[in-house]
C-alpha cells in the first residue's frame, strides 16, 4: 500500500477569542501547515475538513484560493478531524492526488454543547428532570470504573495536573498557569468524582495537516502516518445520554478503533513512545488509557503516581496538554494531536520535547454518541 | 410500585428500556416486558450544579443537588434513574427499588 506521510503541520492557539472567527482559524492554520511542507495552495489536489458549529470546510477556498480543488466537508463530532485524516489518506493511496490537506477546526462559546433530548430520540423528560447533562455522564463512568478498578480521587487529580503542567509549557494553549493536584481536588465537585479543574473547557481553535504521497517533492520534515482508523459504536457500550446500559462487561468503542489502528500499523502499544487520548475529563484520560491497550484496568494508579505519564516518563501522554489545557474545539481536537505528535516525532517540540527518540506516536479522540478516531505515525 | 415496561428480544437475550420494537443488537422484532422493580445501584453521580433551564425545570422549592445513577435488573439492563436517597448514604450495589415516575424512572434504597 502506498506509504502517506505528513509534510506539513499547523496550528493556532487554542482557547476563545473575542474576534476571530473559527473559519479565520481554520485559514491560519491551513497556511501554517502549507508553509511547514513548502508547499503552495495550488499544488494541492484535494482537501477534507470540518468543524462541528464553525461552519463549512469549503468555504475556505473564499481565503485560500479559488484553484477548484474538490473539497469534502466532513462532520463527524468529535472524529471530525480523524475522518477528514482518513479521508485525505485513502485520496492519497487511490491516486486520487497526491497533495492533501486536511482541516479541522471549531469555536464554542462558554457552556456550548446543550444537547436537546428530541435531537437524541429521547422522551422529554430527560430533559425535564435534569437527565441530559454532558458531564454527569463522565462522572458516572468513571465512578464505575473507579470501583472496579481502585483508582484514587488523587490520580484523577495528578492527570489534571500534569495537563496544566504541559500546557504551561505549550505557547499554543488556553490553560497556561500551572495547577496543583491538591487544588484540582479543591476546585468544587461538579459531577462526583470530578471536579471542576478536572473538566475540558468548549473552546476554539484550528489544527491542518498536509500529507503526501512518498514522490512528492517538498521541505517538511516528513512523519509516516501509519494508521488512521475511525470505528463507531458496537453494542455493549456505556455513551452519553443512555436511558439504559445492557448488562454484562462493556464494550468500547475506543479499543475498537485503538486495535484497528494497531493491527493496520503493524505496530502494538508497547512499540509507542507519546500518546494522545482523549481527556475531556481526568477520568477519560484513566480510563483511555486501558481502552488503547497502554495498560491493563487499574494500573494506571501506579502509573501516574510514578510520574510515568508526565513528559520526562517512560510512556508521556497528552505532552501539550491535552483537552484539558488545550480545550475542546471539537472539530480540531483530532488534528491538534496529530499535530502534537508530528513535532515530537521531529524532534521540534521545544521545552516539551520528550527525550531520545521518539519513533511512534499514537492519538485518539472519543465522543458522543459513540465513536473514535485513531492514529499511529512514526519517524 | 408501577414497574417499568421495556423490551425484549428472545434471539439475543437483550431487554431494553424504554420500550423499542426493535433490538439494537440484531434489528429483530422484540416483545414487551415487565421488569423488575428491585435491583442494585450500577454506578451514580450527584448533580451539584442546576441542569440548564430549559431543558431542566427545577422543583417549585428551587434546585437542591441530586443523585442519578444506573440500576442494574435481574432482566440484564441497565437503567438511568434519579436516585431519591441520602446524597451521603449512596453507594455502588446498593439494593434499591425502581419504577416509572411521573417523568424519568425513580429509583430509592431498599435498606
Amino acid at each position: 500500500m502506498t506509504e502517506v506521510l505528513i509534510a506539513g503541520a499547523g496550528i493556532t492557539p487554542f482557547g476563545r477569542t473575542e474576534n476571530v472567527s473559527g473559519r479565520q482559524h481554520a485559514v491560519r492554520a491551513v497556511r501554517a501547515a502549507l508553509a511547514d511542507a513548502g508547499l503552495e495552495w495550488a499544488r494541492v489536489g484535494a482537501a477534507f475538513g470540518g468543524s462541528d458549529s464553525a461552519g463549512n470546510a469549503d468555504t475556505l477556498v473564499a481565503e485560500l484560493g479559488l484553484t477548484g480543488v474538490p473539497f469534502v466537508n466532513v462532520r463527524n463530532g468529535c472524529a471530525t478531524g480523524g475522518s477528514a485524516l482518513v479521508s485525505a489518506a485513502n485520496a492519497i493511496r487511490s491516486g486520487m492526488a497526491d497533495v492533501v490537506v486536511a482541516v479541522g477546526f471549531d469555536k464554542h462559546p462558554r457552556g456550548a454543547f446543550d444537547p436537546r433530548p428530541e435531537d437524541w430520540g429521547l422522551d422529554e423528560a430527560y430533559g425535564r428532570d435534569g437527565l441530559m447533562v454532558t458531564t454527569q455522564f463522565f462522572g458516572m463512568k468513571i465512578q464505575r470504573y473507579v470501583h472496579d478498578h481502585g483508582i484514587s480521587p488523587r490520580t484523577l487529580g495528578l492527570v489534571a495536573e500534569k495537563a496544566y503542567r504541559n500546557g504551561s509549557l505549550n505557547p499554543n494553549a488556553w490553560r497556561r498557569k500551572e495547577i496543583t493536584a491538591d487544588e484540582v481536588l479543591a476546585s468544587g465537585m461538579v459531577n462526583d468524582p470530578l471536579t471542576r479543574f478536572m473538566f475540558c473547557s468548549p473552546g476554539e481553535g484550528a489544527a491542518a495537516l498536509v500529507l503526501v504521497a512518498p514522490h512528492v517533492r517538498h521541505e517538511g520534515v516528513p512523519v509516516s502516518l501509519r494508521a488512521a482508523e475511525v470505528r463507531t459504536r458496537t453494542f455493549g457500550t456505556f455513551e452519553v445520554f443512555s436511558p439504559w446500559v445492557p448488562g454484562g462487561e462493556l464494550t468500547s468503542v475506543s479499543r475498537a478503533a485503538a486495535t484497528a489502528a494497531f493491527e493496520r500499523a503493524g505496530l502494538g502499544p508497547g512499540d509507542v513512545d507519546v500518546v494522545q487520548v482523549q481527556d475531556t475529563e481526568s477520568g477519560a484520560e484513566v480510563m483511555h488509557l486501558a481502552e488503547c491497550g497502554f495498560c491493563a484496568d487499574g494500573e494506571q494508579e501506579k502509573l501516574i503516581a510514578s510520574g510515568a505519564t508526565e513528559i520526562s516518563g517512560t510512556l508521556p501522554v497528552n505532552t501539550d496538554g491535552g483537552c484539558i489545557a488545550n480545550g475542546e474545539p471539537i472539530g480540531a481536537s483530532g488534528l491538534r494531536q496529530v499535530h502534537e505528535v508530528v513535532l515530537q516525532l521531529r524532534g521540534r517540540a521545544g521545552v516539551r520535547q520528550i527525550a531520545g527518540s521518539p519513533r511512534v506516536g499514537f492519538t485518539h479522540v472519543y465522543g458522543a454518541p459513540g465513536v473514535s478516531a485513531c492514529t499511529v505515525l512514526s519517524r | 410500585m408501577t414497574a417499568l415496561r421495556g423490551s425484549r428480544c428472545d434471539a439475543c437475550a437483550v431487554t431494553l428500556y424504554p420500550a423499542g420494537d426493535a433490538c439494537p443488537r440484531c434489528g429483530r422484532e422484540t416483545a414487551p416486558v415487565t421488569l423488575s422493580t428491585a435491583g442494585e445501584l450500577w454506578t451514580w453521580t450527584v448533580q451539584r450544579f442546576p441542569p440548564k433551564s430549559p431543558p431542566y425545570v427545577a422543583p417549585p422549592e428551587g434546585f437542591t443537588p441530586f443523585a442519578v445513577g444506573y440500576v442494574e435488573l435481574p432482566e440484564g439492563v441497565r437503567v438511568a434513574a434519579v436516585l431519591d436517597t441520602d446524597l451521603a448514604s449512596i453507594r455502588i450495589g446498593m439494593p434499591v427499588l425502581v419504577e416509572a415516575g411521573a417523568g424519568v424512572p425513580r429509583a430509592r434504597s431498599a435498606e
